[in-house]
């Protein structure tokens, strides 16, 4: 298309110059014809000029021949003599030319019998009133724009052929570069996690690819270590009530009365219970922190959800001799599923059970706090033991003197991820643990105000 | 009433057979969706037991079978898998219930029971329980052990309430937390117990017959011993 625009100017310009070139050569043979005398010599003298003229023809190559073939002069005059400069037989030039109806000053392509391709005639009138008719052969222009026609088909051929080089020898190293990748993925993957890409320094596709394909083996490599940690302690979990419980059984084989075997089968079933209970948290933590839980989430009104669990775990509470003073705003609800909610707040108050000496306070406030309902569970007990290490809520950390499988914090955490929320856990420095629970508050937000709840056991 | 087992592992389906048999019920036990088709439609049921994985079919696609057959029995579906997924909870939502794996047979005889209970016609609701002297006016919610009045919080007569309706059977920590709390989770520590304690104290004091019992490794039962 480009190709085609850069001919069609070339050719006019090409083509106007030859005409400029036609007319200012016919202005000057008209103008030497009509101050020449009109005798033998003149004839001769005008064909002279017009020869010297015709050697000046503009964009023309080759030799003088091939030159005067591409011009002509023909002059007539009244008498019907016709004087020609020019290749071939005059007859046929002036056939063409009387067929032709040229005007005075505008160049014009005339075709000559014999003769390819046609020529540019330009007519001019001297004072005799005698025509002169110059004519250029078009051979000229043409030669130009075959020339530039193959000029441009090398240079396109040359072009395509360097491109299909550049991409051949670009696409060949970035192969090689996708080759060395495949071949590490494939040691990855019989050998081990440890290997990774070299990184290449740069910032195109591959060297991105790299960087985040080595990104994603970190990640990888974390969890399946984390796996393996959870795993060993799953076993180890999971192993000794399971020797506990084969024990207790193989002894109540070999116990004399019913008595003694019904208790041991009870100590076996509720082995049996702790390991099935260890197997449903562990699931339940791996579920929430990949974000499969099923959740149906609706309206939780928190102050209440809070004050009938209290009402379950006051009792138990209360035979550990804590005191548990609750502040819960009213109208503090939030959008979420009810079961996980309840298990969730169970796990911190269990965890208040479980933790704390005997005699303890416990203050438990809700408030809605910057788009979010922040459950705060504050004691006075020892706080979280400080070998629990960051971050706290991996499953199975937990304080080395710590009696439970330390998933209770996981999965309220989990949980709360679930919900949009935050679980935060510290040991303030006046002593005690602070744990607060952050899920974000339902859109509709309720009228709120004070109610000091006072809990009855 | 007859019930249909339909429970691929023998050992599992060898102790459920045993313990429904001991409650009373009359129980065809099969280990495949096709024989338990047959079944169902050879004799009448009174309820279905299914297990979900079984190895010619889904359980669900031969409740869904027995179903388009129009048998209307009651299903209680047993499951391995943890969280019940959305299908199972739509037959649960249809009248239906589900256990997971493992389970107590305590609480497998009470969600048959209820099962069984709900597809019968509606029985008149009871104002008034009785276990030996123990009197439980559930309308003016006031409990009486003999002539004398027991002092009960709300949540206590409610657990009280729950213990006389299945007197003589055994009740779980998780059935009672579900029944009496409407809370579902296997707690940790000992809540409930305390409360059972605390009932127990104002229930079976000095001078009378023990009625609420530990069954160790179970739960509890309340019954005249």
């Amino acid at each position: 298309m480009a190709f085609f625009i850069v001919y069609l100017v070339v050719a006019q310009e090409v083509r106007s110059r030859s005409d400029a070139w036609l007319t200012g050569e016919a202005q000057v043979l008209a103008q030497i014809a009509e101050h020449t005398p009109r005798d033998g010599l003149y004839n001769q003298i005008v064909k002279e000029v017009a020869e010297l003229a015709m050697q000046e023809v503009p964009d023309e190559r080759g030799s003088r021949g091939e030159r005067l073939n591409s011009v002509f002069f023909l002059r007539a005059n009244q008498s019907g003599d016709i004087l020609f400069v020019g290749p071939g037989s005059k007859e046929v030039f002036w056939r063409a030319i009387k067929e032709a109806h040229l005007q005075v000053g505008v160049p014009q392509s005339i075709r000559v019998e014999g003769w390819y391709p046609a020529f540019r005639v330009v007519l001019q009138v001297h004072g005799g009133g005698n025509p002169i008719y110059l004519g250029l052969s078009e051979r000229g222009a043409r030669h130009i724009l075959q020339t530039l026609t193959y000029r441009f088909l090398w240079g396109w051929t040359g072009t395509v052929f360097l491109g299909f080089l550049i991409s051949y020898l670009s696409t060949r190293r970035t192969l090689r570069r996708v080759e060395r990748i495949t071949a590490t993925v494939a040691r990855i993957d019989s050998e081990g996690l440890d290997e990774r890409l070299p990184e290449p320094i740069g910032y195109d596709e591959i060297s991105r690819l790299a960087k985040t394909f080595n990104q994603m083996l970190e990640r990888v490599q974390a969890s399946v270590e984390q796996l393996r940690a959870v795993t060993d302690a799953v076993a180890h979990d999971l192993k000794s009530p399971v020797t506990s419980i084969r024990g207790t059984l193989e002894s109540a084989l070999s116990a004399g009365n019913s008595d003694e075997w019904r208790d041991s089968v009870a100590q076996a079933i509720e082995g049996l219970d702790r390991v099935s209970s260890l197997l449903n948290t562990t699931l339940d933590v791996a579920e929430a922190k990949a974000g499969a839980l099923p959740m149906k989430r609706v309206g939780v009104d928190l102050p209440a959800v809070v004050t009938q669990l209290l009402q379950l775990y006051m009792p138990a509470m209360a035979d550990k001799r804590h005191e548990v003073r609750t502040d819960l705003e009213s109208g503090v609800v939030v959008e979420a599923d009810l079961g996980l909610i309840n298990r969730t707040l169970s796990n911190l108050l269990e965890n208040e059970l479980v933790h704390l000496p005997p005699g303890c306070q416990i203050d438990i406030r809700l408030r809605p706090h910057q788009g979010y309902a922040e459950l705060v569970i504050e004691d006075n007990g020892p706080g979280f033991p400080p070998d629990i290490g960051s971050p706290p809520f991996e499953r199975f950390v937990k304080g080395k003197h710590s009696p439970g499988h330390g998933l209770g914090l996981a999965f309220v955490e989990a949980v709360a991820q679930a919900h949009g929320g935050a679980l935060k856990i510290s040991n303030p420095p006046g002593g005690g643990a602070t744990v607060s629970l952050l899920l974000p508050l339902a859109e509709k937000v309720l009228p709120t105000s004070f109610v000091k709840a006072p809990v009855h056991i | 009433m007859r019930l249909l087992l339909v429970e691929d592992d023998l050992s599992i389906q060898r102790f459920v057979e045993r313990a429904l048999v001991e409650a009373g019920y009359q129980v065809d036990a099969t280990a495949d969706a096709k024989s338990a088709e047959a079944l169902a439609l050879e004799r009448v049921h009174d309820a279905f037991i299914i297990d979900l994985g079984l190895p010619d079919m889904d359980g669900l696609d031969l409740i869904a079978r027995c179903r388009a057959q129009g048998n209307a029995a009651p299903v209680l579906i047993l499951s391995a898998r943890r969280s019940v997924d959305e299908r199972v909870k739509g037959l649960e939502q249809g009248g239906d219930d589900y256990l997971t794996k493992p389970f107590a047979l305590a609480e497998l005889l009470a969600r048959i029971r209820n099962l069984l209970r709900r597809s019968s016609a509606s029985q008149k609701e009871a104002t008034r329980l009785e276990v030996a002297d123990l009197q439980l006016d559930l309308i003016g919610r006031e409990a009486k052990r003999g002539d004398q009045v027991l002092q009960l919080t709300h949540q206590e007569f409610s657990l009280l309430e729950y213990l006389c309706r299945n007197a003589g059977r055994v009740v779980t920590r998780t059935m009672i937390l579900e029944h009496v709390w409407h809370m579902h989770f296997d707690p940790a520590t000992n809540v409930v117990d305390v409360h059972i304690y605390r009932l127990r104290s104002k229930v079976d004091c000095d001078g009378y017959k023990p009625l609420i019992h530990t069954i160790r490794g179970v739960g509890y039962v309340l019954k005249h011993a």
